[in-house]
């Protein structure tokens, strides 16, 4: 880039004498305007990447980019000369490349040099600032500090903010922001009913007080973990990790601080006594894919999954783009290559596999046992009562002479072996039997197994395995012999013999490599000679229960692995198989003989008799006759016969392996979770050159990126400390990406807008100072998300209308300067479960295992949707399957989650209008719907129905227009469902809920968390002015007779028929309000008998029984309103008659669900209710319920119910 | 810096013309004009000269394609790659030379010996041209004229799962845009009433799992991933009116939510609700337009009988291989089948005779089909697998169970129509059929050749995403020159 300097000035001049003059006077921001052309255009060639790095220049860092820079003087910088060149070897960026530098951005670079090219670091690297607050002019319109940020901005455009939203769409607008639910007419109505000052804060904290908010979080934060109920890849199986978003869920209810939030999730496991509830968080790290396909190279997936976690951590806390610098250094931000793999090494820690296992349900390790209450409670017992054994001395023994000891011990045999093989017999295909000491022997292909009949061992039941084999080389990898279906495939589960770089290795595996004992000798075995065998194990669970013999000698070994927490037994290959596994290295050329199986511990001494019976014997008569014998032998002599003889120890063992057969047992039945716990020793980690597995390159520690701020020395250098480190309040990035994150939340799109780039790729804040001071506030008040979600939506900025006009609409398409509130369709989860909030389906509880909606039923991998609850949970409780995601959620832009991602597209196609106008969810809600306000209503009372449905999908009263195209369209489809019928009965029948059309009214009661109360509202409202007797709930409906056998009985004495009550009242004298503990949960899955005895004093509508939330229809309601109503579920249900002022009545309601048949009687006698049979039900009343479904059907479609305005 | 850049359109600004053109749904090349014109205005002229370019790259030989997948596979040595030299050195062991020390998979890779099998199947040539052909695809044969067979692609990876993925979507690992949902973003379709890009999988096959994310747009717009089409009554996702709704209904309840919408839009101008107005009409011209391609009544009995028996049975590859036809004529730009079952590593003799009985007679009347109605020429008919296998055996050598494991060093596929020259083939094995002699095709190579045909540079169609920008080819691929007309 030296020459053609001197055409440059003539160049120059005749490019810039037009513009120059009138642009010169703009001044250029280098950040905004110089910045972004040479990171795009410039850094692939001269950016941070040394490897790439073209004719030694750099134009990322000041001092080099101004060897071709020259401040003030455009026409002497090389920079300006070669991308104004039109020589095709001159000119930059070479045409190649594909790249080019339009005419209006070498104006910008020419200009930014002729003003003095000032430089700057790139922002989000650097320290926070401390922005002093913006003033503004119109004060009145400031709220809090957000708004002198945006309005000052503003101002300075001769712009300000629009007017206020209308209370009905900031209600609607903050309940789905914070809890992603509607709110409900009475919500609404609340709100609109409260003139106090501070109506809205209120109604925000109430929001947030809700254990909705905690949902709405977690359904947000599931897409930024990749959270999947499988395993994702090809085979995609599901497993276990939903106790995971429930942690999370708890997380933001109880507002834990963001940093603590972050640090639990990355170290939680390294945390000082870290709890269950700690580790669990760590499950964070693990929800990324993984791989079960056979054939698949272990350590290249095991790398993929460190590199997600990598990868996933810098994007989601710290918004870098780290993936670039897996291959090479960053082309753009100064990340170098070895900068990843330090990183990469504080992920890299674990024990874990590449692979899950196909043929078993391990879990892939490391895991936690989620012990409930019951459980801990027994391992605790258990584990004390093991420590407390200790083995009983040996009495019988003691004080025999050596030579006694030896005639006894020589004299006693332990029980036989369990199988011996005859390889005259065996033999596979190309197993030739040879010969060794006078004895068959089999010389193995290494692709053919001699299966045995036994070695079904449990991993508290001692056994032992003896043979000899004859290994033709030092084998880097062989299976000798092992009991269990496969390697990789199964997780090695079982246990195994192997050779390993010419030594031995025994383990017992639940799954390898993180729960497992084993060993491996020091020494390697000889080859090209025969060598005894042996291998022992005590039952005791642990490495230093395992031994392994060489010709009859106890073999020094280490200890590779010991923690063994489940079972070793099935997933197949139950027993022994000798020389060959499945997709393993088998026994190739190497010969077996004398192999023995036992379902004991051999002793020392069995095993060396078995080498060579009289040369052992021959020593250790030698010894005995020579002098004293030596403590080891005598020791070795003691082993043998308190292991095969002494009585003593037979039942000492037995209790011993009683208790840990019990503590095995509950520790197998517990379900276990991927969770990352830290290895003692660190991994070593290498630069993989193009990232690929098998190419290491220089090994690394562990290390965070020079151009952040350091790590403190006082910290550990492990993931907790890279926790600690990135949460420390100076990081540059954290905070100011937390906070950016939860802006997004509220109003759609960032202060940055790439929120996984905050790099010089990324797009730059558009409120710079107002994202630092956002950080510094989030920090300084101790990371309080709640605080910081309530600012936000407590800004004017956030009230405001958005409605647009369209010079504004020209000035800010993007709404970046938010002179209007942002208007964008809410995420899928919300419109699925607006429909069922609506119509009153949801199913509003918390927690547990995933549920299959409908949808699933029409995904690419189909499961059969749930029947009843499941339907209708919130989303964020839906099954996520990675081959095959839910597909409305697909078309409604859900986040796949295969890798972490912290922005959904909005996109729009007229799949997402199918999905809503025929999906099941849809249809069956907007009937659901059509039901409740009809039963509400009832059929005559068309204007209310018609507000009240547009009220409930869109929050605000409608038009009269609007009320008339319902109408309209009501009255048509009434029409039409009257004149066909058979439309009637198919239509009503989509869906399980009530199902009118086929087998008449069935009841469903949702379940609440309310307990039952007598007397009074949850809130103490709506008291019972009168005297009770006795009350009780039964949880069965009761017929006319068992009801008038219930009544016959006195108000004073307790019911004493064969159906017992699931609840019942103190007896008088009573009367005040009585609240039932820890009712909430009652089943009810026939039907119910509500009963009182009441005696009112005042008309009026206290309530007798209550366990419901007070307006909605969403439990039980026995009350004096209108004379005696019952509420169940969705119905409505008026008595013929009522209780009398001043007199004892016995009261009953009956519910059948079944039947769909609700009943009243008062002392006995019936009183009313509603007996439904489909048969009778008019014509007229079907189609009614059918036109308004499909107006329903309408609405949920109408842009106001989908749009966030 | 613009978040045009970054991929996430605003739905503001979105006006309706550009709605239909963005959503897959669009007016033909207005697609990618359209596209590039988006960057220009974003600031963003990386891709383009100043203002220069609008429409294609270059000249487009192919309007679409029609990429039929078959999943699993298949042993190019039993089918396109005729090796005698296999069929004497049968049973031997494959030498070292030949296999020079590269990884195998884990299935065969820890097996103690590595026999050599030749083909039991016959070959003979075909056509003027000459082509060697297996006995297994007698239809096939009959098209050799027309097509070229390219007996030296290869891949890296070596499973199912990064393989497919990898041909599919230029990376072995999941996360990126299929090919389909790349050329949907550049180029839209020439019918405004289907997807621009769809998807077929033969029903109820076992075989290697597919994924939907092979048909995904990873991190484009959603609106261009691949639209299945299923077999049965609902083709597209809920495309049916639910139970008890006609059509008379419907129209009533979209005519009344399009007053309610426009009641709302009298209040005030609002581009994303007249999108929202406007993917409503689609939805329901989907309605019968989707039903009606998926109709073959008006079929000839010539042509039905063309792609044989199985052209009945709805979801079976024949059936499928017609609709691709019917997709076309209606200008769908990228049609996606797949055919799994060809994982043969056991019983191969058996198992790869019932997978040609299935697809030869199709795929050929597919390609003659087309031909027929002059639209060969404009259509690009792909036919391959993720990988090839091997020419030793994986277990036992014994008779007619013998089976071959994945090879991703050397395989076999065949493309015709849509400028490339018909009745050629190129690139040559070594005589074991083990690594490639001449002329190396990577996927890659495949990539950038099928987008060069549809006259896209395809280093030039990128996307900016996490901060740099994304190609289907990575950083690689060259487009195989030869084998253009």
């Amino acid at each position: 880039m030296r020459k053609a300097s001197f055409i440059v000035a003539f160049y120059l001049h005749c490019f810039l004498s037009v513009a120059f003059a009138q642009q010169l006077q703009k001044k250029v921001d280098f950040d905004r305007d110089i910045r972004p052309i040479l990171s795009d255009r410039c850094y692939i060639c001269h950016g941070p990447d040394s490897g790439a790095r073209e004719a030694e220049l750099r134009l990322d860092l000041q001092e080099a980019a101004f060897d071709v820079i020259v401040p003030g003087e455009p026409e002497a910088s090389e920079l300006v000369s070669r991308i104004l060149s039109d020589d095709v070897d001159e000119v930059m960026p070479p045409p190649e490349s594909n790249l080019s530098v339009s005419a209006k951005e070498k104006q910008l670079i020419s200009d930014w040099i002729a003003q003095g090219a000032t430089w700057k670091k790139h922002w989000a690297f650097e320290q926070r600032s401390q922005p002093d607050l913006p003033t503004v002019a119109s004060v009145d319109r400031v709220a809090n500090q957000i708004d002198n940020f945006l309005l000052s901005k503003l101002e300075s455009q001769d712009l300000s903010y629009s007017k206020l939203a209308s209370r009905e769409k900031l209600i609607r607008r903050v309940t789905f922001d914070l809890t992603g639910l509607p709110p409900t007419l009475s919500e609404i109505d609340g709100f609109l009913g409260d003139d106090s000052p501070d109506a809205f804060g209120k109604l925000v904290d109430r929001l947030m007080r809700s254990n909705h908010y905690g949902q709405r979080m977690a359904s947000d934060w599931m897409d930024v973990a990749r959270y999947s109920d499988t395993y994702g890849y090809q085979v995609d199986r599901d497993r276990y990790v939903w106790p995971w978003r429930d942690w999370v869920i708890r997380a933001f209810n109880s507002n834990m601080p963001y940093d603590q939030f972050v640090i639990e999730q990355l170290a939680g496991d390294l945390l000082p006594e870290a709890t269950d509830d700690q580790i669990l968080a760590t499950t964070f790290n693990r929800l990324h894919p993984q791989k079960v396909e056979g054939g698949s190279v272990e350590e290249e997936f095991r790398i993929e999954y460190v590199v997600d976690r990598t990868q996933t951590f810098a994007t989601a806390f710290m918004g870098l783009t780290l993936e670039c610098a897996r291959c090479h250094d960053h082309k753009y931000d100064p990340l170098t290559q070895k900068e990843y793999y330090q990183l990469f090494s504080y992920f890299n820690n674990i024990d874990e596999s590449g692979l899950y296992s196909y043929f078993t349900s391990s879990v892939p390790t490391p895991t936690l046992a989620l012990l409930n209450d019951e459980q801990k409670k027994q391992v605790g017992v258990l584990q004390s009562q093991l420590e407390k054994f200790a083995e009983p001395k040996l009495t019988g023994y003691r004080g025999l002479a050596d030579a006694a000891l030896l005639d006894i011990a020589l004299k006693s045999k332990g029980r036989d072996p369990i199988e011996m093989v005859d390889f005259n017999v065996v033999g596979g295909r190309n197993t030739k039997t040879t010969d060794h000491r006078g004895r068959p022997a089999a010389k193995l292909t290494g692709d053919d197994a001699i299966a045995l009949k036994t070695g079904d061992f449990k991993r508290h039941a001692p056994f032992s395995v003896s043979l000899s084999l004859n290994t033709p080389d030092l084998k880097q990898r062989a299976v000798v012999f092992h009991r269990s279906r496969a390697w990789t495939d199964a997780g090695s589960r079982g246990y195994q013999l192997l050779i390993e770089d010419g030594k031995l290795s025994a383990s017992l595996i639940h799954f390898w490599p993180g729960n497992a004992i084993s060993v491996k000798t020091r020494q390697v075995i000889p080859v090209k000679r025969w060598v005894d065998i042996a291998v022992t194990y005590d039952g005791s669970i642990s490495a230093k229960g395992i031994s392994i013999f060489i010709d009859g000698k106890r073999a020094d070994v280490d200890v590779v692995k010991d923690k063994l927490t489940k079972n070793i037994t099935g997933g197949g290959g139950n027993t022994i198989a000798i020389g060959a596994r499945f997709r393993d290295r088998g026994f190739t050329n190497g010969e077996v003989a004398s192999f023995e199986v036992f379902d004991r511990q051999l002793s020392d001494l069995e095993v060396g008799l078995k080498h060579d019976e009289e040369q052992v014997v021959n020593a250790l008569q030698q010894l005995q006759s020579a002098a004293e014998m030596s403590d080891a032998v005598r020791s070795m002599l003691v082993q043998h016969l308190t292991l095969n003889v002494s009585d003593e120890h037979d039942g000492y063992r037995k209790q011993l392996a009683s208790t840990r057969a019990q503590l095995c047992n509950v520790l197998d039945r517990a379900t276990e979770i991927m969770v990352m716990r830290e290895l003692p020793q660190t991994k070593d980690s290498f630069v993989l050159q193009r990232g690929e597995y098998n190419h290491r390159l220089e090994q690394v520690n562990a290390a965070t990126p020079a151009v952040l701020p350091a790590m403190n020395e006082a910290l550990p250098n492990n993931r907790l400390g890279l926790a600690k480190w990135m949460t420390d309040p100076n990081h540059p990035l954290t905070a100011r990406v937390a906070v950016n994150h939860y802006w997004q939340l509220i109003f759609g799109d960032g202060i940055v807008r790439t929120p996984e780039d905050f790099g010089r790729q990324g797009a730059l804040p558009t409120h710079p100072q107002l994202l630092d001071w956002l950080a510094n506030d989030f920090v300084a008040h101790g990371w309080d998300v709640k605080r910081l979600l309530k600012q936000m939506v407590m800004s004017t900025a956030y009230r405001q209308s958005s409605v647009v006009s369209e010079e504004l609409l020209k000035i800010d398409p993007d709404n970046e300067l938010l002179a209007r509130a942002p208007s964008y369709r809410w995420p899928a989860e919300m419109l699925r479960d607006n429909v069922l909030a609506a119509s009153g389906l949801l199913v509003d509880e918390m927690g547990g295992p995933p549920v299959k909606p409908y949808e699933l039923a029409a995904s690419f991998k189909p499961s059969t949707p749930d029947k009843g609850e499941g339907l209708y949970r919130r989303s964020l409780y839906t099954y996520w399957k990675r081959t095959g995601p839910a597909p409305v959620m697909m078309a409604l832009d859900a986040a796949k989650r295969d890798v972490c991602r912290v922005k959904r597209e909005r996109t729009s196609s007229p799949l997402q209008a199918l999905a809503m106008l025929n999906g099941p969810q849809f249809v069956e809600a907007g009937r659901a719907l059509s039901q409740r306000l009809l039963t509400q209503h009832g059929s005559e009372a068309e204007d209310a129905i018609a507000n009240d449905m547009f009220r409930i999908l869109t929050s605000r009263q409608p038009s009269k227009q609007e009320t008339e195209v319902i109408r309209s369209l009501y009255s048509a489809q009434y029409d039409h469902f009257l004149a066909h019928p058979q439309a009637v009965q198919e239509y009503l029948s989509n869906g399980q809920f009530g199902d009118y059309a086929k087998s008449g009214i069935e009841l469903r009661l949702p379940r609440n968390q309310h307990d039952f109360r007598l007397g009074s509202a949850p809130n103490g409202q709506e008291r019972f002015a009168g005297e009770f007797g006795r009350a009780s709930v039964f949880n069965v409906p009761f017929s006319e007779s068992e009801v008038k056998s219930l009544a016959s009985v006195p108000r004073d004495q307790v019911f004493a028929g064969d159906l017992k009550p699931a609840l019942s009242s103190s007896l008088p004298p009573a009367g005040e309000p009585e609240k039932f503990e820890k009712t909430a949960d009652l089943e009810f899955s026939k039907g119910l008998t509500l009963e009182a005895w009441v005696k009112p004093t005042a008309a009026g509508a206290g309530r007798i029984w209550d366990k419901i939330t007070p307006g909605k229809a969403d439990g039980l309601l026995l009350d004096l309103y209108g004379g005696l109503r019952f509420i169940c579920g969705d119905r409505v249900i008026m008595a013929d008659r009522a209780p009398v002022t001043g007199q004892w009545t016995h009261v009953v309601s009956t519910a059948d669900f079944k039947s769909g048949q609700i009943r009243f009687y008062l002392n006995g006698e019936a009183a009313g209710g509603v007996i439904p049979n489909p048969n009778a039900m008019s014509n007229e009343s079907l189609a009614s319920i059918a036109a308004w479904a499909s107006v329903a059907n309408m609405l949920i479609n109408h842009d106001e119910c989908v749009t966030k305005r | 810096m613009n978040l045009k850049c970054t991929g996430f359109d605003p739905e503001w600004g979105m006006s309706r013309r550009r709605f239909l053109n963005g959503f897959g749904m669009g007016m033909g090349a207005i697609g990618l004009s359209d596209l590039l014109r988006t960057e220009t205005q974003a600031g963003d002229v990386s891709n383009v000269t100043d203002g220069a370019l609008s429409g294609m790259h270059h000249a487009a030989k192919a309007k679409r394609v029609i990429f039929l997948f078959q999943s699993g596979g298949p042993s190019q040595i039993d089918l396109l790659d005729h090796k005698p030299h296999l069929n004497k050195v049968h049973g031997q062991q494959l030498p070292d030379s030949v296999r020079q020390g590269q990884r195998l998979t884990g299935m065969s890779g820890n097996q103690s010996s590595l026999p050599l099998v030749g083909s039991p199947f016959k070959f003979a040539q075909h056509g003027e041209s000459g082509q060697w052909l297996s006995e297994l695809l007698p239809h096939t044969a009959g098209i050799a004229d027309d097509m070229c067979i390219v007996n030296s692609m290869y891949t890296e990876a070596i499973n199912h799962g990064p393989g497919v993925t990898f041909i599919q979507t230029g990376s072995q690992f999941p996360g990126r845009p299929s090919m389909g949902a790349w050329l949907s973003y550049g180029l839209g379709t020439a019918n405004q009433n289907l997807p621009s890009f769809v998807v077929m999988v033969t029903k109820n096959k076992g075989g290697q799992p597919l994924v939907s994310r092979l048909w995904g747009s990873g991190f484009l717009p959603a609106k261009h991933q691949g639209v299945r089409f299923r077999s049965g009554k609902d083709p597209v996702l809920y495309l049916n009116n639910p139970e008890g709704i006609d059509s008379a209904s419907r129209k009533r309840m979209l005519d009344a939510l399009d007053q309610l919408h426009h009641l709302q839009l009298e209040q005030q101008p609002d581009p994303q609700l007249e999108t929202r107005i406007s993917q409503y009409e689609l939805a329901f011209k989907m309605q019968s337009s989707v039903p009606e391609v998926v109709d073959v009544a008006g079929e000839s009995k010539e042509t039905l009988d063309l792609y044989g028996p199985d052209v009945n049975k709805p979801g079976s590859y024949t059936a499928n291989c017609l609709l691709a036809r019917r997709l076309a004529e209606r200008g769908v730009r990228f049609i996606q089948l797949y055919h799994p079952g060809w994982d043969q590593h056991g019983g191969l003799p058996g198992g790869l005779r019932n997978q040609c009985r299935e697809t030869d007679q199709a795929s050929a009347a597919l390609v003659k089909d087309l031909k027929q109605r002059g639209m060969l020429e404009d259509t690009l008919v792909v036919w391959a697998g993720e990988f090839g296998r091997t020419n030793y055996c994986q277990g036992q050598l014994n008779g007619n169970q013998f089976g071959r494991d994945h090879h991703p060093r050397c395989y076999s596929m065949w493309m015709a129509g849509g400028g490339i020259k018909p009745g050629t083939s190129y690139g040559k094995t070594d005589e074991y059929g083990y690594n490639i002699a001449e002329d190396r095709v990577h996927v890659h190579d495949l990539q950038a050749t099928i987008m060069h045909l549809l006259g896209i540079d395809h280093e030039r169609l990128t996307y900016r995403h996490q901060g740099r920008r994304y190609r289907l080819t990575d950083v690689h691929g060259e487009v195989v020159k030869p084998i253009l007309v």
